[in-house]
């Protein structure tokens, strides 16, 4: 339960790949295949948002 | 403790005052979002004289303006089509319509985005980890996949588990029952009443006995079956199978599950959700236990077409015992206890007695006096409606049209039975044309004309 107790830690990764996921998402015009599948991808990141970011953001994780 | 238990187990342990500020964070945050971004919303809170600024604290929230299932028809028709002005998104972004089943007035159409469809199916992921679904379960899921939103999320979500789905979606009911047994599938969603429909089958017309097959747990979902202890008692001894309940809605989301110790009554997903108990008389927010009201409910995290506030009728009370799983989300006392206005489910579809006085009192041959009657033939439910022709009215003239209506009105069928014109009760104030003999402490007995 490494990541249980480090859930800024945790933060920083979600908050890293959704930047990519959003560069690339920019960059994807005339490129359905990249545009789209990013969009999805970044669908899945706002659940990892929801179970861990907000936690952190909202300053309630355990100290 | 075990972290193993928990879908998210920073979450659903989470110190009540700790699950509060989380709430009311969320609250602001989908509030703002629909302000700027939904016509509707905006509108119904400047008319009441509020912003997002306003809300400055949790007991605040009730200052914001509840939103009622009539107004998302009215929305509908304005643009964009067909969902009308409460939409936060571009309609591109749109990638799933669902619709409610319509039993109460013209359905109500619900926009999802592929974000919200992660939602739906993480929702599910609460219920079904709690449930003890995991990768190792093959689940068969018996559900006509439709325009209802039913078990769809409950699909994506035990994909997202890692479980293997079997869609049972058109095959009959003998051949689900072979299926489950051909595949060895560990796990079954439907409604308490095709659950023990399939037992029965299995039993009676094919000779298999259902507690022999593999099915281990059940999830419900449609009907309060699963929350009714005779009822569980009932689909579990014929599936040797664990059963539990679990409550969601077109509107609101999956909102609700009972946990693997099976506590009689369901787990609030508060992470997700903030659900409110109002009295029914006077209005006020309940917060202490054993006092029934009508739940009034806010999606945290749903974007498309934001929950805020959502009068949902159903008729609920928190249970002053913390449950054994360790989760600090609170109970619902026995599950949705019923309908605020008399609405209730039948076969798993909302039944509304006004969608039948729609109806009966539509047709010219018809008198103006009725009578529902909703039992159980054996464990199915059964709708028996009794109507009188007026004179000089034949049944044969009537009978089909009547029945066409209500299947289309309703979406259900009926058990009709006619009388003489002045034969059923008549009545000096508030009629009483609706019996649900399947309520516990329903003790009238019904009254031949």
């Amino acid at each position: 339960m490494k990541n249980f107790s480090n859930l800024k830690g945790v933060n920083d990764k979600i908050l890293k790949i959704k930047q990519l996921l959003l560069e690339l998402e920019a960059e994807a015009t005339q490129f359905p295949a990249l545009e789209k599948n990013s969009k999805r991808a970044l669908a899945s990141i706002k659940m990892l948002e929801l179970n861990i970011s907000d936690i952190v953001v909202f300053d309630l994780a355990d100290s | 403790m075990n972290p193993q238990e928990y879908w998210n187990p920073v979450l659903e342990t989470m110190p009540r005052e700790k699950l509060k500020i989380l709430q009311f964070k969320k609250f602001k945050r989908i509030l703002n979002w629909a302000y700027t971004r939904s016509k509707f919303h905006r509108a119904l809170y400047d008319t009441a004289g509020l912003t997002p600024d306003d809300i400055c604290s949790f007991d605040d929230i009730k200052k914001i303006p509840k939103v009622e299932k009539s107004m998302m028809r009215g929305i509908q028709n304005k643009d964009p089509f067909p969902y009308g002005d409460a939409l936060c998104v571009p309609l591109e972004e749109v990638s799933t319509f669902r619709q409610t089943s319509g039993t109460t007035g013209q359905p109500v159409y619900q926009p999802d985005t592929w974000q919200d469809w992660e939602w739906w199916s993480e929702c599910w992921s609460f219920i079904l980890w709690a449930q003890g679904y995991r990768p190792r379960d093959r689940v068969f899921i018996p559900f006509g996949y439709n325009i209802f939103v039913a078990f769809w999320a409950g699909h994506y979500a035990a994909e997202k588990l890692g479980c293997e789905v079997v869609p049972g979606g058109v095959l009959d009911t003998q051949s689900r029952i072979l299926k489950i047994k051909e595949l060895n599938a560990t796990a079954m969603m439907a409604t308490p009443t095709y659950i023990l429909r399939m037992a029965d089958v299995a039993k009676n017309k094919m000779g298999i006995d259902p507690s022999l097959l593999s099915i281990n747990k059940i999830t419900c979902a449609g009907e309060p079956g699963a929350g009714i202890p005779s009822t569980k008692k009932r689909m579990e001894d014929a599936w040797g199978a664990k059963v539990y309940d679990h409550s969601g809605a077109t509107e609101i989301g999956a909102w609700s599950y009972e946990c693997s110790k099976q506590p009689c009554g369901m787990h609030v997903n508060e992470a997700m959700f903030l659900v409110e108990i109002e009295d029914l008389n006077t209005g006020e927010i309940i917060e202490e236990a054993g006092r029934k009201g009508k739940m009034i409910i806010t999606a945290l995290d749903r974007m498309a077409q934001p929950c805020i506030r959502f009068d949902s009728k159903d008729v609920i009370e928190w249970d002053p015992e913390p449950c054994s799983c360790g989760r600090s989300f609170r109970l619902i006392k026995g599950g949705v206890i019923g309908r605020s206005d008399d609405i209730t489910k039948v076969k798993g579809v909302l039944l509304s007695p006004a969608a039948i006085e729609e109806v009966v009192r539509s047709i010219d041959g018809l008198g103006n006096e009725f009578e529902i009657i909703v039992d159980k033939q054996g464990d199915v439910d059964r709708i028996k409606l009794k109507v009188e022709l007026l004179p000089g009215v034949t049944r044969l003239s009537i009978e089909n049209i009547l029945k066409d209506q209500l299947r289309l009105k309703t979406n259900l069928g009926y058990l009709i039975e006619f009388y003489d014109y002045g034969s059923l009760p008549r009545y000096e104030v508030k009629a009483k044309r609706f019996k649900d003999l399947r309520k516990k402490n329903f003790n009238e007995k019904e009254e031949r004309p």
